[in-house]
């Protein structure tokens, strides 16, 4: 379903805050299965995202999602395949419009947008039925302005209305790091149960442990602009955070090593 | 009575005005500076077709073409070219200045006998004046020709203001608002942002055409000055209106951005009955607009700190 085929992306290139932030990633998504992104700040994971989703171009590699090559497509073309949620709940929604006014653009994800009616009353039933199902008490509010409800609660619509119409690729972005405890668990509950009503392939970044080994099919860790652990089925299923824990110790010792290597060839060379 | 039905004959017309500013300024919050030369574009284009024999309503419909293109040209030089909003703007109107010196020829064009739609509205209105010209309401004169022309104005504004409420809840309507909104959500459902800020402007900069093209047929000439500080003026309505009605649904911005330019023109007729150097109404409209930019934060901040002293 998505194919990442020898990803490059540097920023600021040629200068002194040159970034490489990624370093020729290669995966391969199948239809369906749940994939984890881990890693520390820095370590190219959001980036990971926002190149598929198309918020920049990369320098060199290839994207495919359902078998199209996307390598070259803008972001609001990709929108016709992918969904996406921000990590910033206020990102996904526009604020000024009502619930129903946000709902009605989303279905209509990647569509002509012409001139018919925008809630048109047919759609009315299906708007609260979606809506109930999220368990927030919002269908009585569907013409209230999105930006008097919760962080929590534009999350969970957010996540509804990149899920309206089926996407090849789903995107979560962090979506619940900005989010109360509760809410957060919350939101994390609604994914879970339409990445398996729908079986979406789903493409989740996070910076929590605990929600990486909890959810998902498959876990990839990220470091410096690469991939460098992959763990799927059983083995997925039986990490623990203390693993992870233990795997970014590793890491991070054998940056410091590489960093006192380059230390010590400095001072006795430069 | 016939200053007073005069005023708001062009506070209807430059209502068109306001509500251009409307969707550029608070749908995009884009500072289209193109505004000032779309208007003097659309009166100019106008006009020059009229004197030409071709007939107002096509006259007026070019005019609201070519502001359109006008606004279409400022949108693409900032999203495409990305110049600086502001900048795409001045660039506009400065180019303005000098196609609408080459479409009039000169810098002042008369439409002294020729037929425009103000003079289709009072051949409608002598139909009704059984050969009356003049008609008495509350006890004061007024002339039917007048009367006419303010009926056929509201008539169109009511029009132009009702399609824009039915535009904004089409498809397209909804995206342009989302857009203004929030653009990166709108790129992630699939809505190219750029073309629908595009697509906004030369929306805005066709009614501010429009205002100019009424404002020219109303007044019998062009003048290649006329657009200087309507900007202002045009944000001045808005912001009156939005005072008079207190509520952010698009429908009551709608009404209250021509309610604000009615009220605004009315006060501007006031003023210059009370001895006001009409020399100096942009500087009043100026400080008007700055104080009425600055003080509802000011007074905010005001209550705040008094609130937290108490």
């Amino acid at each position: 379903m998505l194919e990442i085929r020898g990803l490059h992306k540097t920023f600021n290139a040629g200068t002194p805050n040159e970034v490489r932030s990624l370093r020729g990633i290669d995966l391969s998504i199948p239809e369906g299965m749940f994939l984890v992104v881990i890693g520390s700040n820095g370590s190219g994971k959001s980036t990971l995202l926002n190149a598929v989703a198309g918020s920049f171009l990369p320098d060199k590699g290839s994207l495919h999602i359902a078998g199209r090559d996307v390598t070259r497509w803008p972001e609001h073309r990709r929108a016709r395949l992918v969904g996406r949620v921000f990590q910033n709940p206020f990102s996904g929604t526009a604020p000024n419009l009502s619930i129903a006014q946000n709902l009605s653009l989303a279905a209509r994800r990647g569509m002509r947008r012409g001139l018919g009616l925008a809630q048109g009353g047919e759609q009315r039933p299906d708007m609260l039925s979606r809506v109930r199902s999220l368990g927030m008490a919002l269908e009585d509010r569907l013409d209230n302005a999105i930006g008097s409800l919760s962080g929590g609660q534009r999350q969970a619509l957010t996540l509804l209305m990149a899920t309206w119409l089926k996407p090849s690729l789903l995107l979560l972005d962090e979506h619940t790091a900005a989010l109360d405890p509760r809410s957060a668990e919350q939101v994390m509950r609604i994914t879970q149960q339409v990445v398996a009503r729908d079986r979406l392939t789903t493409l989740m970044v996070t910076h929590s442990m605990q929600h990486a080994v909890t959810y998902g099919d498959r876990l990839v860790m990220m470091h410096r602009g690469q991939v460098i652990h992959d763990f799927e089925g059983a083995e997925k299923r039986r990490l623990r955070p203390a693993d992870l824990l233990a795997r970014f110790e590793e890491v991070r010792r054998a940056d410091l090593l590489d960093e006192s290597a380059a230390d010590l060839l400095r001072r006795r060379y430069v | 009575m016939t200053l007073l039905v005069a005023a708001f004959t062009v506070g209807l017309i430059l209502a068109l005005l306001a509500l251009g500013m409307l969707i550029s300024f608070r749908i995009f919050a884009f500072p289209d500076l193109t505004a000032e030369g779309s208007l003097t574009l659309g009166a100019a284009v106008a006009t020059v077709l009229i004197v030409h024999g071709q007939p107002p309503l096509l006259a007026t419909a070019a005019a609201c073409v070519a502001g359109s293109v006008a606004g279409m040209l400022t949108g693409l030089i900032h999203t495409r070219l990305k110049v600086n909003a502001l900048l795409a703007g001045i660039l506009m109107m400065t180019a303005l200045y000098s196609i609408n010196l080459d479409v009039m020829g000169r810098s002042n064009l008369p439409l002294t006998g020729h037929t425009t739609l103000m003079d289709y509205a009072a051949s409608i209105g002598g139909l009704f004046s059984g050969g009356a010209e003049t008609l008495q309401v509350l006890g004061r004169d007024l002339s039917w020709q007048d009367l006419s022309a303010f009926v056929m104005v509201l008539l169109l504004v009511s029009g132009v203001t009702a399609l824009l409420a039915w535009f904004f809840r089409t498809h397209l309507g909804t995206a342009m608002l989302a857009t203004g909104d929030n653009p990166q959500m709108v790129r992630a459902l699939g809505v190219d942002d750029k073309t629908m800020m595009t697509l906004g402007l030369a929306l805005s900069n066709g009614l501010v055409a429009m205002s100019g093209a009424l404002l020219a047929q109303y007044q019998g000439f062009v003048d290649a000055g006329m657009g200087i500080g309507m900007l202002v003026w045009g944000l001045a309505s808005v912001i009156i209106g939005e005072t008079l009605v207190g509520s952010r649904r698009l429908a009551h911005l709608l009404i209250a951005a021509v309610l604000g330019s009615l009220l605004f023109r009315l006060l501007v007729a006031i003023a210059l009955r009370w001895g006001l150097d009409p020399n100096d109404l942009k500087l009043v409209t100026a400080v008007f607009v700055l104080a009425a930019l600055v003080l509802p934060g000011a007074i905010g901040r005001l209550r705040t700190r008094q609130a937290g002293g108490g």
